[in-house]
């Protein structure tokens, strides 16, 4: 099977975030980059899927040169080969034109069976690309799945199963298709020493922004910029939550316990009346 | 290019509408339809539908566009982008509205994508740019920021709202009801549904929730969450959880808050036994009132919280319920 990943790399919203003095994003100045957690799930996903079946499993990643590190680790985790649209301002446009630029370097990579991406990016946190995607390339997708329950390569089908709401569903889904990936659908494994020497050697395309035939793609160049975007970002804020922190603890120890737990209940209730008037 | 604002409703597996569809129709009437002034529309689709129509024209709506059938069943994604992209192209209204739910943020992208639209996910706030365009406002970054969005216009502009951000007023109207503009064709459908399991629920959905009762690891067992279940059926509060406590077993996967879950921003948050990890916190964050029982006085929930006891949820649990009960019963 050729099995494709959609992986992005962003900044790591562990940490503390502050706006930048443009205003209109978040500034990366000291932050750290990493592979979008939930792309890591599919790349692991992918990985397990050619160790089943067989087959390579090829990266797709679309931003400046930095990112590179991040594909790098997805071929150090197992991955045969990349391509990477390497450019800057990918960041000012809006999805909408980095789904149809992604599913245009797709479209030359020939036939595959599966692509693999998160179900969304934690800074952005729109989750709209892979389903573009999808569209742009014509075939079906599933989205949010929590188990892939089986894939016949044969009848060329898989049968996925995803949560919805009150319940789940089991579909089957024809083949090529598109998978979001939640968190919790496997454990991303660490990319080994050994793994991380091979990633090295593997092959990796570079599609500068130029070798771009926008004609194609049924768009301008002028879209993959601010000004162009469908959509942009205006202004961004961090705002801070004031919480008051009235915690109840023990009188000789923090934990409450033996004849204070009734008093602290009591206590919680009272402030959530009187105080917070919740209840 | 019409005037038009459109709402798609959301409708639950039971086949009633979700709140969200309501909030949104009165939200879209407020701040966009007015300042536009074209019509305010709802778009009908599923399957057994007909009959609704009558409930979208209290909050609003003057027309309500219907697709009825069999193939929109059980929330085909693909028959709802053929249908929806089908109804934008043949009318080209201005903005389209849908909650942001998980089967909203299934087809709506895919819609956009095929009609050449921008599309914003999530949105808290919605209103006119200057120039007549939508602008929306929407958290990012783990929840962790607010961002201001605007589109370019000139095509459809399509935004999802997220659940209990708006309020829902009725507004009384006689929509004009318009079907059978669109045929869906057995062949489009390509992702065949070969199994639903649903589970009826008289707790209040989470997103729409006013009040929302979450577990997480330290519950320790399946069993165990009859405490969060008895807590919220007192206060008549969604249940919730945490991946952890999803990943354990301990309760089914709709009931995950956070990044990766719902988002949900209640009235009373009550968090019992949750670490108050950063991903948590991007689906409950916003929350005007948080309230944390641990007993781990240096878990970060406790940084983050506007009341909180240090303790074990065995010993304090169960009279805090006990009391909340003679409290709620004497009204
Ligand atoms: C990509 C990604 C997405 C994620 N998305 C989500 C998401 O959507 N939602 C989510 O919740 N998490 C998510 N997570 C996981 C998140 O990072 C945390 O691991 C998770 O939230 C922790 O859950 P918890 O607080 O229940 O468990 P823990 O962090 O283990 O905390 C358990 C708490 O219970 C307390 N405790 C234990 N026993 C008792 C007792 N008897 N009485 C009182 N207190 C007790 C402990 O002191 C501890 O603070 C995500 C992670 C990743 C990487």
């Amino acid at each position: 099977m050729k099995i494709l990943v959609i992986v992005s790399q962003t900044q790591d919203t562990e940490a503390k975030i502050q706006v930048s003095a443009s205003g209109d994003s978040i500034d990366t100045g000291d932050m750290k980059w990493i592979m979008n957690p939930y792309d890591e799930f599919a790349v692991e996903e992918a990985i397990q899927t050619k160790e089943k079946h067989g087959g390579e499993v090829v990266i797709v990643a679309i931003g400046p040169g930095r990112v590179i590190d991040t594909i790098r680790q997805a071929l150090a985790m197992g991955a045969d080969s990349a391509v990477h649209i390497n450019g800057e301002g990918f960041a000012e446009t809006d999805s909408y034109a980095i789904g149809k630029l992604i599913a245009g370097e797709i479209k030359k990579l020939g036939e595959f069976d599966l692509i693999f991406t998160g179900m969304k990016i934690i800074d952005e946190e729109s989750g709209q690309v892979g389903v573009q995607v999808a569209e742009e390339l014509g075939i079906p997708h599933v989205s949010l799945v929590s188990k892939v329950v089986e894939i016949n390569t044969d009848a060329k089908k898989a049968v996925c199963q995803k949560e919805i709401d009150g319940g789940h569903v089991v579909v089957e889904v024809p083949l090529p298709c598109l998978i979001t990936c939640p968190d919790a659908m496997n454990e991303p494994r660490y990319a080994s020493l050994p793994g991380i020497m091979k990633a090295k050697k593997k092959p990796l395309t570079e599609v500068g922004i130029d070798d771009i035939n926008y004609d194609e793609l049924g768009f301008g160049k002028d879209a993959v910029s601010k000004e162009g975007a469908r959509v942009k970002t205006i202004s961004i804020e961090v705002p801070q939550i004031e919480r008051k922190l009235k915690i109840i603890k023990g009188d000789d120890e923090p934990m409450v316990k033996g004849e204070e737990v009734a008093k602290a209940a009591e206590e919680l209730i009272k402030l959530l009346r009187e105080d917070a008037k919740v209840i | 290019m019409s005037n038009d604002v459109w709402v798609v409703v959301d409708l639950k597996l039971d086949g009633t509408i979700r709140k969200v569809t309501f909030e949104a129709l009165t939200e879209a009437k407020k701040k966009l339809v007015d300042k536009l002034g074209g019509q305010l529309c709802a778009v009908l689709l599923g399957s057994g539908v007909s009959g609704l129509e009558s409930e979208l024209g209290k909050y609003g709506a003057q027309k309500v566009y219907v697709v009825d059938s069999e193939l929109l069943k059980d929330f085909n994604t693909e028959g709802y982008v053929i249908a929806l992209s089908e109804l934008i192209k043949q009318n080209e209204p201005a903005v389209v509205l849908a909650g942001n739910t998980v089967f909203g943020q299934d087809y709506f992208p895919r819609v956009a994508a095929r009609i050449g639209s921008g599309v914003a996910m999530d949105a808290i706030k919605i209103d006119l740019s200057g120039d007549n365009n939508l602008q929306i406002e929407r958290y990012s970054h783990s929840s962790k920021a607010i961002q201001k969005q605007v589109f370019h216009g000139g095509t459809t502009m399509m935004a999802t709202v997220r659940p209990n951000s708006f309020k829902a007023e009725e507004a009384p109207a006689t929509p004009e009801v318009i079907s059978g503009s669109v045929e869906l064709n057995p062949g489009d459908i390509k992702v065949k549904v070969i199994e639903l399991e649903t589970k009826a629920s008289d707790r209040p959905e989470l997103t729409e929730a006013d009040r929302v009762v979450s577990g997480g690891r330290g519950l320790a067992s399946e069993e165990n969450f009859k405490y969060i279940y008895e807590l919220a059926d007192i206060l008549g509060a969604a249940a919730g959880a945490t991946r952890a406590a999803v990943d354990a077993g301990y309760c089914p996967y709709d009931m995950q808050v956070g990044q990766t879950g719902k988002a949900v921003s209640p009235n009373l948050y009550i968090a019992i036994a949750i670490s108050g990890s950063v991903q948590h916190f991007a689906g409950m964050g916003s929350s005007k009132v948080i309230v944390a029982i641990n007993k781990d006085p240096e878990a970060p929930i406790f940084q983050k919280c506007d009341y909180g006891i240090v303790g074990d949820l065995f010993d304090i649990l169960p009279p805090f319920t006990e009391k909340v009960k003679a409290l709620v019963s004497e009204g």
